[in-house]
């Protein structure tokens, strides 16, 4: 990682913080203050259902976590922003489909339930998506 | 005196200014050609048609801020009186110490209830201005909140102003400024969580800066919770072509955890 990636990086850290301590409602439907952002994980699995409704679109997912592949399989509920944001950043309503095989980066819930703010999806035909602005990026590969 | 200039209906006062600007204002929208420079296009602007169209907030997300358009000020502390600042820290500290401990509190806002006035105008979402004969319309596509502007008349006594979440607007042209005031907003509908009376006063003054950018400086009056003014501002660029999207809280999943206050999301349908 260059020095200026990294600038850039702490600058929007920094911004996120400030944002969210004085004024969450600036930038979303709610705080994302639940979600653990630090630690991101990588789920693969296929969708259940795409819920593509206000205030937040979801998608249910079962799948496992791409670290422990041995491990159980689950069901996630995972948390994408509104259809506004995801429209103006290139998403459409029906680019995921159940029965899809998908893979999420996402923060996780900090509650530890199986649940988390979505950060990167990367659909069946390989196009990488993100969730807006207001969600943050994805912090691993 | 023609029909771009009713403000000057009232009153002596006005009589320079509006003379000026009848002398000086285009007397009908005139659209730039396109190989105009942006300083010819700027001698033409006319703010009675020219804010209409879909706009930003600026500085946006990660936006980094434009020559000549410096980022408007970081908001201050409202000035409430000694006996309601206490526990607006409290509440604010309250608020800031549960998002620390990622468990942030559940807030109207999260309940799908609408932020009203003056809290729509920070522009989440993008925001669409519409200019039409006697009124000026402002749609926020979050939550498709709508704030009627009526050009030239009058607000209601404060104790005949229904409470609503958008208050009861009114506006006049003074120059190139738009001057809009409001009152009746519902006591519970709170920006910042500021607590606030039944004699709120919001006055906005909305004037072009350039073809493309737009400032919104507010004044908040409140005789019963304010020692002063509360000022600040906002500002907009424009969204060419955009179109707005509808925006129906539908399927909350954000629910109030009534153990911790917080919010708790639920997983699964």
């Amino acid at each position: 990682m260059n020095a200026g990636r990294t600038r850039h990086i702490w600058r929007a850290l920094g911004a996120g913080l400030v944002a969210a301590g004085l004024a969450a409602t600036a930038v979303a439907h709610h705080s994302f203050a639940m979600f653990d952002h630090e630690n991101q994980i990588k789920v693969t699995g296929k969708v259940k259902e795409f819920q593509w409704t206000n205030p937040h679109v979801y998608i249910e997912l079962d799948g496992r976590n791409v670290k422990d592949e041995a491990g159980p399989e689950q069901h996630f509920t995972i948390e994408c922003a509104s259809p506004g944001i995801l429209n103006r950043v290139g998403w459409k309503f029906n680019m995921i489909k159940p029965g899809d095989t998908i893979t999420v980066i996402i923060a996780p819930l900090r509650s530890g339930e199986p649940g988390g703010l979505l950060k990167q999806v990367t659909l069946p035909d390989g196009r990488k998506f993100g969730n807006g602005g207001p969600a943050g990026k994805p912090n691993i590969e | 005196m023609n029909a771009f200039t009713p403000g000057c209906r009232h009153g002596a006062l006005f009589a320079f200014v509006c003379l000026a600007f009848a002398i000086g204002a285009p007397g009908a929208p005139v659209r730039a050609a396109e190989n105009d420079s942006a300083d010819a296009a700027n001698a033409r602007l006319d703010p009675r048609t020219m804010m209409t169209g879909s706009w930003n907030r600026y500085p946006d997300l990660e936006e980094e801020p434009l020559p000549g358009f410096p980022p408007p000020p970081a908001i201050p502390d409202p000035p409430l009186k000694p006996e309601f600042m206490a526990d607006w820290k409290a509440r604010r500290k309250a608020v800031q110490d549960a998002e620390a401990r990622g468990e942030p509190l559940y807030t109207h806002y999260t309940a799908c209830i609408p932020d009203g006035m003056p809290a729509m105008m920070m522009a989440m979402f993008p925001m669409e201005v519409l200019q039409t004969p006697g009124q000026i319309t402002i749609i926020q596509e979050a939550y498709n909140q709508v704030r009627r502007i009526y050009l030239n008349d009058t607000l209601p006594a404060f104790e005949d102003a229904e409470p609503l979440f958008w208050g009861h607007s009114v506006g006049h042209w003074e120059g190139d400024t738009l001057v809009v005031e409001t009152i009746g907003v519902k006591e519970h509908v709170r920006f910042r969580d500021v607590p606030h009376g039944k004699r709120m006063r919001i006055v906005e003054r909305l004037r072009l800066l350039s073809a493309d950018m737009m400032e919104d400086q507010v004044t908040v009056t409140d005789p019963d919770y304010f020692t002063g003014p509360w000022t600040f501002k906002w500002m907009y660029k424009r969204r060419p072509g955009y179109k707005m999207q509808e925006y129906v809280c539908e399927a909350n999943r954000e629910l109030l955890d009534p153990e911790t206050g917080g919010v708790r999301l639920k997983i699964g349908k």
